[in-house]
């Protein structure tokens, strides 16, 4: 590994936003490709960043702080990943489903994916299961990221799935949910193809979604 | 400005009013003046009756002028200082500070690996010695038990011993006589530089032990006469049975513990003005069903909150209890008794708070619950430590620039504190069940057993000197030459 792709791996695991996007483009200046400075500099860094989560040597303000840096970084990458072709890792749409206003967990979780490499649309909290489907249409996603905070609200996790099936659209997406109530045996019954316990396991989930971990 | 605006820096509780402490006070010195205490120690008679006491036979009583005096000149605040300098490991005694470590002195131990309980032997205090270096709210070392494996003399010598290299932390230390007082002595002193630079930084507390009632133990005055000639710090320790050997009620055994402790303050800083002096007392019941001498009971944390603030009133630190329990083994019962009485330790101040790791009444040590009451202790500290209340805190801005429905994750403000204002635990667990059963589904025993192990196979304490490794070796040779010559003179 190059010492710039090492420095910006650092930037991102310090959560760095200032000098991150300077490194990306120094990266540039020196003529690396756009893909190389993203798999190789700053989806490493998140990756470590997810390991020592998972270990418990670094806290949620600190990831945040590391996605926001890594968004700072993409800010300056994704034209020119765009205008490249560059294939990322896979399209996500996030939402929170129709009844709940609690986007503070669907947020986290769609910062880690943009870090772990792939390109987030958030439709946002209270959203009905008809936009769903339309957004799944329109942006043809790999993965749709379902949110619910409520007891109340989760069964809207299984409308959506059954909106989706009967748009015929359920084995063109992978359906991962989330959310504090929600556990794996929920997301069985309601036929999700998978359950996170926390942003970083969301990421983790959807790179496996996606075959790509 | 503000004007008159009172701050509580922390969280503390009481027990009793002024005027209680007051006539508990007075009445301590009651007890000292017109009962007095049998004074088994012919010198320290001697002593005390130039200073003022009055002398009948065995019979000491003191004047309570004399007493008061002698709390005048023991000091409130002092530092007991890490061998190795180490300043996160100095003990800063002084008001609203607790401090914790084990006991001393359990025949029994439960073995770390056959998780048996068996006699304790040689090996067994180099181990907790360990554990006490690495585990980060236990501040000062004791041994957890007798070495039974060496010459029934000796058992005192070779735990010091043992402990000394293995931990940098302050160690409390027993001993039966003046000779292995004397050899203890030589270890520290030896690794401070001499006995000068000793007493600018003592790196041990010497601990002596009165009976109850209201006597004065030949074996427990000549090793305060002892540490008090070569200024050790001293605690002096009685452990007054409520119901056997204190009356049943707290006030009467607090008062009662506060007055054997007293004589030998009186005593201590009459030979040696001055003299850091921690006023004991292992204040419990007798349990009236079982016979033991319960270190579970709640009287127990209770009376210890009350001799604090007994001690504190007069100007003393306090040698206190908490952590220890009457279970048998690591479980329910051991955490709530060891982790309420800690509590109450951590809320009422007590300076030097030992028996941690104290199960089955004092009759077995063990590490495990060493270990598991060191996140007890760090729970208590956390809610010692109180609410600080400023602007920053109260974060009126804060709460105004995130607005309804927004969140404090990404607010710097959270990134400022989220370290320091919430503890962190490192044997409570706080994953989702998922988490927690992909890890082993473990509770919170095997989590105790599993740290405990790892301490002891990965924690590498400071070493201490060549030369001191080497006088250590000496005194325990000497020690043994002595031991089998049959020599049991007392000096």
């Amino acid at each position: 590994m190059s010492k710039i792709l090492e420095q910006l791996a650092t930037a991102i695991i310090e959560g760095d936003i200032d000098n991150t996007p300077k490194l990306v483009q120094k990266a540039l200046d020196e003529g690396l490709e756009p893909l190389t400075i993203l798999n190789d500099g700053m989806v490493m860094g998140m990756n470590e960043v997810g390991r020592r989560f998972k270990a418990g040597d670094m806290f949620v303000p600190e990831v945040l702080m590391s996605a926001e840096a890594m968004q700072a970084g993409l800010k300056v990458l994704r034209p020119l990943l765009v205008a490249s072709g560059a294939k990322l890792l896979g399209k996500v749409i996030m939402a929170t489903v129709q009844g709940d206003l609690h986007d503070i967990g669907k947020n986290l979780v769609g910062m880690m994916c943009e870090g772990a490499g792939f390109e987030v649309i958030d439709l946002g909290f209270d959203v009905p299961a008809e936009r769903i489907v339309q957004a799944v249409k329109e942006h043809k996603p790999d993965i749709v990221g379902l949110s619910a905070l409520l007891t109340t609200t989760m069964r809207q996790m299984a409308y959506t799935i059954k909106a989706l099936e009967e748009a015929g659209l359920r084995d063109k997406v992978k359906v991962m949910v989330g959310g504090a109530p929600v556990d794996e045996e929920f997301a069985k019954k309601i036929g999700a193809d998978g359950y996170g316990s926390n942003a970083a396991a969301g990421a983790e989930l959807a790179k496996k979604l996606v075959g790509a971990a | 400005m503000r004007t008159n605006y009172r701050v509580n820096s922390g969280t503390r509780f009481h027990v009793f009013s002024k005027d209680q402490l007051e006539q508990l006070f007075w009445d301590t010195l009651h007890i000292l003046e017109y009962t007095g205490l049998d004074v088994h120690h012919e010198e320290a008679r001697e002593i005390l009756k130039k200073a003022g006491a009055w002398v009948d036979g065995i019979r000491v009583r003191l004047p309570s002028y004399m007493v008061r005096k002698a709390l005048s000149m023991a000091p409130r605040s002092f530092t007991l200082w890490a061998r190795d300098g180490d300043p996160k490991k100095n003990i800063h005694i002084g008001p609203g500070r607790a401090h914790f470590g084990p006991g001393p002195t359990c025949p029994n131990f439960i073995d770390p690996y056959t998780l048996e309980r068996r006699p304790y032997i040689k090996g067994d205090a180099e181990l907790v010695a360990k554990v006490v270096d690495a585990l980060p709210n236990i501040d000062f070392c004791e041994s957890l038990g007798s070495i039974s494996d060496v010459h029934v003399d000796l058992s005192a010598l070779y735990e010091f011993a043992y402990m000394f290299p293995n931990t940098s932390k302050p160690i409390v230390a027993w001993s039966f006589r003046w000779d292995d007082s004397e050899a203890i002595h030589k270890i520290a002193i030896t690794e401070a530089g001499g006995q000068e630079a000793f007493e600018r930084r003592p790196n041990y507390v010497h601990y002596c032990e009165p009976v109850s009632p209201l006597v004065s133990t030949f074996e427990a005055l000549d090793k305060l006469i002892f540490a008090a000639r070569h200024r050790v710090p001293l605690v002096f320790t009685p452990c007054p049975i409520a119901g056997a050997t204190a009356p049943c009620t707290l006030a009467g055994l607090i008062a009662q513990a506060a007055a054997e402790s007293w004589m030998g303050l009186t005593l201590a800083q009459t030979i040696a003005p001055g003299l850091p002096f921690f006023m004991g007392g292992v204040t419990s019941i007798l349990d009236m069903q079982t016979m033991i001498f319960s270190y579970g009971a709640p009287e127990l944390a209770l009376a210890e909150c009350g001799l604090t603030e007994l001690a504190h009133y007069a100007g003393l630190p306090l040698w206190n209890t908490g952590g220890c329990t009457d279970s048998k083994t690591l479980d329910e019962q051991a955490a709530i008794e060891g982790s309420f009485s800690v509590m109450a330790a951590a809320l009422c101040g007590g300076d030097l708070t030992h028996d941690v790791g104290y199960t089955e009444s004092a009759m077995t040590g063990s590490l495990f619950q060493l270990c598991m009451m060191d996140e007890a202790i760090g729970w208590s500290r956390r809610v010692t430590r109180g609410i600080e209340v400023n602007e920053e805190t109260l974060a009126v801005e804060v709460i105004k620039s995130v607005g309804p429905n927004g969140h404090y994750l990404r607010h710097p403000h959270t990134r400022k504190f989220f370290k320091t204002e919430f503890w962190y635990p490192t044997l409570c667990d706080r994953h989702n069940y998922e988490e927690w059963k992909a890890a082993g589904s473990l509770p919170m025993r095997e989590r105790v057993i599993a740290k405990v192990r790892e301490i002891l196979e990965t924690h590498t304490p400071p070493p201490i000197k060549k030369e001191t490794r080497d006088v250590i070796e000496k005194v325990l040779a000497d020690a043994e030459a002595r031991a089998k010559s049959g020599d049991t003179k007392k000096k």
